[in-house]
């Protein structure tokens, strides 16, 4: 017989921590499922991979996430079964529920581009954890002449403006090793433009330029010959390397899912954009990377999808905006692309105070997991100040 | 056999067509059709942008009731 739960949730990353969080604040009993011992603030992956930081700041066990009364259970969903409201783990577990939360994250197709596996083996990456970070590091700092290639194997990925960051950070290392010239950065991306949106493209073309990055534009990585050190793009062009850096085509969580048409193609669940109900169901929500929705897979989306899936279990009738606040760094600036269901990326500039700003977010990472109902509020004040609206008016 | 792909990227903001139609032609064979609807203005610049870049076929491009046309034959796969 499978055990029954109030609240079931699967994934103890940024999405599944703060829904699952903020249910127990409110007096719910939260079951967390989660596969790995450790949490691992992904975005920590650029510092470690470009600037040499050590994977200890950005790693912290689950176990010291969840609130206490939280039923954290370490193991695998391999089948999420809806119609039944039944969940198997790897090792045979069952579990059925009154609501479940589905915040499994993205998954990777090494697969799809031919080479990336042994791309991932010989040079890491900055997309699959700490120790393939680790493995860029090495790879990134012992170069002292040639060229490095941050590159994307699909136009969507987590965080549109991760890889102009990675080249940014690669680039300040550089400078401060004074090797900028040495080695060249080259930013190969799958856009038209300098930048997913161009009117964004505008504002950080003359940063990367600056920075002494070479862009590439319409360069979606297809396979590469590993041997030889070739990137060859899905539109007829190649490009050199002596490390390449290429985040991987992105697909939905690696579980069995019943019925079929819950996800799309990918992988992707399919929820109602603005409940994050899974389509065709009352009782079962997706939060964060694994779902649908048609806005940027962020941690900040997970965070306020994680929100308004836990409001709606409350019973109230919160609604999920689509809303986006992805930062760029830049050597000491930053700026945040912001943008929503209605609204494309605002016009934003670079500055000093963004940076700051980054920063802290950065460090009010951890207790706003494990405490959102005390940071909520803080963060509702800056999304609020800084909603699309406000800024195409104001500028920002 | 040669097959016609629809994407329909109508109310996706940039990049959101671009986008879609990569992922298309990632799985799309030489001598298939693709047909993409938007109404990003941005849309018409960048599929020009596009073709010119990949070297295949642009047959048709067209803007009727806010909504723009384009579509390609696929000539430049092997
Ligand atoms: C390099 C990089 C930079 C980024 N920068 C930013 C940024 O600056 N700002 C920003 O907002 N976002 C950023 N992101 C994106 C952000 O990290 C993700 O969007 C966010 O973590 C999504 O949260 P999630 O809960 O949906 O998924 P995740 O945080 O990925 O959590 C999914 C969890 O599910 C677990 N899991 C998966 N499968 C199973 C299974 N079968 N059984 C049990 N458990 C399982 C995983 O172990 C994981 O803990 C960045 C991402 C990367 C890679």
């Amino acid at each position: 017989m499978a055990e029954k739960k109030q609240i079931l949730v699967l994934g103890g990353g940024a999405g599944g921590l703060i829904t699952g969080n903020l249910l127990a604040a409110h007096g719910y009993q939260v079951t967390i499922v989660e596969k790995s011992d450790y949490h691992l603030f992904q975005p920590g992956m650029l510092w470690i991979a470009f600037q040499g930081h050590s994977p200890e700041r950005y790693i912290k066990p689950v176990a010291e996430l969840v609130k206490p009364g939280v039923e954290l259970v370490k193991g695998v969903v391999s089948e999420i079964n809806l119609a039944d409201r039944l969940v198997r783990l790897s090792d045979g577990r069952e579990y059925s529920y009154e609501y479940l939360v589905v915040a499994l994250g993205a998954a990777y197709d090494y697969d799809a581009v031919s080479g990336n596996k042994e791309l991932l083996e010989r040079f890491g990456d900055f997309y699959s954890g700490a120790e393939h970070a680790q493995r860029l590091w090495q790879s990134f700092s012992s170069l002292r002449e040639g060229t490095l290639v941050v590159a994307a194997a699909d136009p969507s990925y987590k965080c549109p403006p991760a890889p102009h960051k990675a080249a940014f950070l690669a680039a300040e290392t550089l400078r401060k090793k004074g090797l900028l010239g040495k080695v060249k950065v080259v930013l190969a991306l799958p856009f038209v433009h300098e930048y997913a949106s161009k009117n964004l493209a505008e504002i950080i073309a003359p940063k990367l330029k600056e920075a002494g990055i070479e862009v590439r534009t319409m360069f979606t990585v297809e396979s590469i010959d590993v041997e030889n050190k070739k990137l060859y793009s899905l539109e007829g062009e190649e490009l050199s390397f002596d490390v390449a850096a290429l985040i991987p085509v992105h697909r939905g969580p690696l579980v069995k899912v019943a019925p079929e048409d819950a996800v799309d193609d990918d992988g992707y669940f399919k929820v109602d954009k603005h409940t994050l109900r899974i389509e065709g169901y009352d009782d079962a929500y997706a939060v964060g990377d694994c779902n649908n929705t048609p806005t940027s897979k962020t941690g900040v989306t997970a965070h306020l999808g994680g929100e308004v899936v836990a409001e709606r279990i409350m019973g109230y009738d919160a609604v999920f905006t689509g809303r986006t606040n992805c930062p760029l760094v830049t050597d000491g600036e930053a700026l945040f692309v912001i943008s929503d269901y209605e609204h494309p990326p605002v016009d934003v500039r670079f500055s000093k105070f963004k940076r700051l700003l980054e920063d802290m977010f950065i460090a009010m990472y951890w207790p706003s997991l494990r405490d959102p109902e005390k940071w909520s509020p803080l963060f509702r004040a800056y999304f609020e100040a800084t909603s699309p609206e406000k800024l195409a008016q104001l500028g920002w | 056999m040669p097959e016609k792909i629809v994407v329909d990227a109508r109310n996706m903001a940039c990049p959101g067509p671009i986008t879609k139609l990569t992922k298309a032609y990632r799985k799309a064979k030489p001598g298939d059709i693709i047909e993409v609807l938007a109404t990003d203005p941005g849309f018409k610049p960048d599929v020009q942008a596009w073709v010119q870049r990949t070297g295949n076929e642009l047959l048709e491009l067209k803007e009727e009731g806010g909504v723009i046309k384009a579509v390609i034959k696929v000539t430049a796969k092997k």
